[in-house]
């Protein structure tokens, strides 16, 4: 999958989780710099991912992610 | 020693002049004398312990370098988990042996058994609640790969010992402070003026607001236990003298140990941030006690509800619930910090069934006057709070529930109102310098702390009469109360 695709479709998830469209994705983009990104949304959004995608993220993958290039590249990896 | 005492000022001082002065050379001299200083200052507050600080430094910095030497697998494993047990196996002798025991006897006895229990005296080291989890979190880390072990262990055990936060945190993460500590600190006069202004500030909170709210509070509560001398709505003022209390408290408290710490040019975790302008259980604990929310969400809540993810919100739900269990729990050995977790669990269950709807964000940014939805939002959550906190001030459930009893039927049944209205009356002076006081925070609420901005454009004079006029209410404090000093809440954490 090409990342521009994956990029939207996370986008997608985080407008449907969070319930708005108040950021821009780009790859250093972080939880902090978007409104309603914080611990409780954020298990929601890695499940939404993991449906959409058809895969199994591993707890010690997740906590060394930085921002969203890093996102997606593990989603990438796991294609 | 205790921040607002003449011995801890005199220290301070001394360390201060060392610092700069003497063991200035790099910063390995600089780390030397902390540490020195940190274990002086531990040994001051309770010398018995002092081994044992030294101990869990020892062990878990070459524990974090073992477990980062091998791959993953059984002996990193072994490693991990033996330095996860130790930490918690310290925890739950010396704070909770006692409370579970007799839990379980008191469990068995509702089935007839008649076994009795003497407990057994077990003294709680000072700051083993926070030191443990910071040793905790930082085995995690490394475990997790997210961080590299140090091998620096001048610096790991000053992390460790550091006087300014050794008693009641914040809970540091190591990656955040040993970088500072590991270059050699130049004095900075812009921080040192700031970390003087911080614990001004600080001190006024607990010396003219909290000690002064703990008076009544103490009062209203010590007595509602035996009797029903107070009317309802006393009661509910008790319960929001009780809040002010703690607020001031320990928010007063982190920011001497914020303030004393920039002395030394070395920043620590800011705890507060302006809670009660929250208008939303979640946003609260955002800004209440940051350093122990934080540390329970990456290790305890982050882990669970990655567990229990396929069960959606039924999952987040029960991770919440059992990580506010924790967060109470780790307050104290007694069920009624178990029930004050529980029911702040429990009000993030409308958020979370609701889903996501609320900004991280300071209440109308950059405005000076609030929508009044948002402020009757504040004036409920701090109503919400303040009664949750019965749960936390009393001594015990037949306690707290008393007080609602007491509470709820005077509001009800019987007109205490002219009680309250003298109580008020006696208070008013008080009353009017904790309206100050939330003027001024809510004018700083962007910065990080309320008078961190405040004055610094005015000409010096009426900047300086700023500082004796807070210097002033201090000691104005300090006569009215006779030298009836109110230890800070958290030591007994």
């Amino acid at each position: 999958m090409e990342k521009v695709e994956i990029l939207e479709k996370v986008r997608q998830i985080l407008i449907t989780v969070l319930k708005h469209e108040k950021f821009e994705m780009r790859d250093d983009l972080t939880a902090s710099d978007v409104d309603g990104w914080d611990s409780l949304t954020h298990m929601e959004i890695i499940t939404e991912i993991e449906t959409e995608f058809n895969i199994k993220f591993r707890l010690k993958e997740l906590n060394k992610l930085k921002n969203m290039a890093t996102l997606i590249e593990l989603i990438q990896s796991k294609l | 020693m205790v921040f607002n005492s003449l011995n801890f000022a005199v220290f301070l001082l001394l360390v201060f002049i060392l610092y700069w002065f003497v063991f200035k050379k790099n910063a390995k001299t600089q780390n030397i004398l902390l540490l020195v200083a940190s274990i002086v200052f531990y040994c001051m507050a309770d010398w018995k312990f002092i081994f044992l600080l030294a101990a869990s430094g020892f062990i878990n910095f070459y524990l974090a370098k073992f477990i980062a030497q091998k791959k993953e697998g059984k002996i990193r494993s072994l490693f991990f988990f033996s330095g996860i047990i130790l930490n918690v196996g310290l925890l739950l002798y010396f704070k909770y042996f006692n409370f579970f025991i007799q839990s379980f006897v008191t469990l068995f006895n509702y089935s007839g058994a008649g076994i009795s229990f003497t407990p057994f005296h077990i003294l709680l080291p000072l700051g083993i609640s926070f030191f443990t989890f910071q040793m905790i979190g930082y085995l995690i880390d490394v475990n997790n790969d997210e961080i590299e072990p140090t091998g620096d262990l001048l610096g790991f055990c000053t992390y460790l010992a550091y006087f300014p936060k050794i008693l009641s945190g914040p809970i540091e993460r190591v990656q955040k402070f040993l970088p500072q500590i590991q270059k050699k600190r130049e004095f900075d006069y812009g921080m040192a003026v700031d970390g003087l202004r911080e614990i001004l500030w600080g001190l006024f909170k607990k010396m003219v607001i909290a000690d002064n709210c703990a008076e009544i509070a103490n009062t209203i509560f010590n007595s509602s236990a035996e009797s029903t001398l107070y009317s309802g709505s006393t009661l509910v003022l008790g319960a929001l003298f009780y809040t002010i209390q703690i607020y001031c408290d320990f928010s007063g408290y982190s920011d001497m140990a914020c303030g004393i710490s920039k002395l030394f040019n070395i920043r620590i975790v800011n705890n507060f941030a302006f809670p009660f302008f929250s208008t939303n259980i979640r946003d609260f604990w955002k800004k209440w006690h940051i350093s122990l929310t934080s540390w329970m969400m990456d290790y305890i809540f982050t882990p669970l509800s990655f567990i229990l993810r396929k069960y959606k919100k039924t999952g987040l739900i029960i991770s919440i619930l059992l990580t506010f269990l924790l967060v109470g729990l780790w307050h104290g050995a007694n069920w009624t910090f178990i029930v004050f977790g529980l029911l702040n669990g429990f009000y993030f269950i409308p958020q979370i069934l609701k889903g996501s709807m609320n900004k991280n964000k300071i209440v109308v940014k950059g405005r000076l006057t609030t929508l009044l939805k948002e402020f009757f939002g504040m004036f409920g959550l701090f109503i919400l709070i303040s009664l949750t906190a019965v749960f936390f001030r009393a001594e015990n459930i037949g306690h707290a529930t008393k007080y609602f009893h007491d509470m709820l039927s005077g509001l009800i049944y019987s007109w205490g109102y002219v009680q309250t209205f003298n109580l008020i009356l006696s208070q008013i002076v008080l009353l009017g310098v904790i309206i100050i006081f939330f003027i001024i925070e809510w004018l700083g609420r962007e910065q990080e702390y309320a008078i961190a901005q405040l004055g610094l454009k005015w000409k010096r004079p009426l900047r300086w009469a700023m500082y004796f006029a807070i210097i002033f209410a201090i000691i104005f404090a300090i006569v009215i109360l006779g030298g009836k000093e109110q230890q800070f809440v958290y030591f007994q954490f």
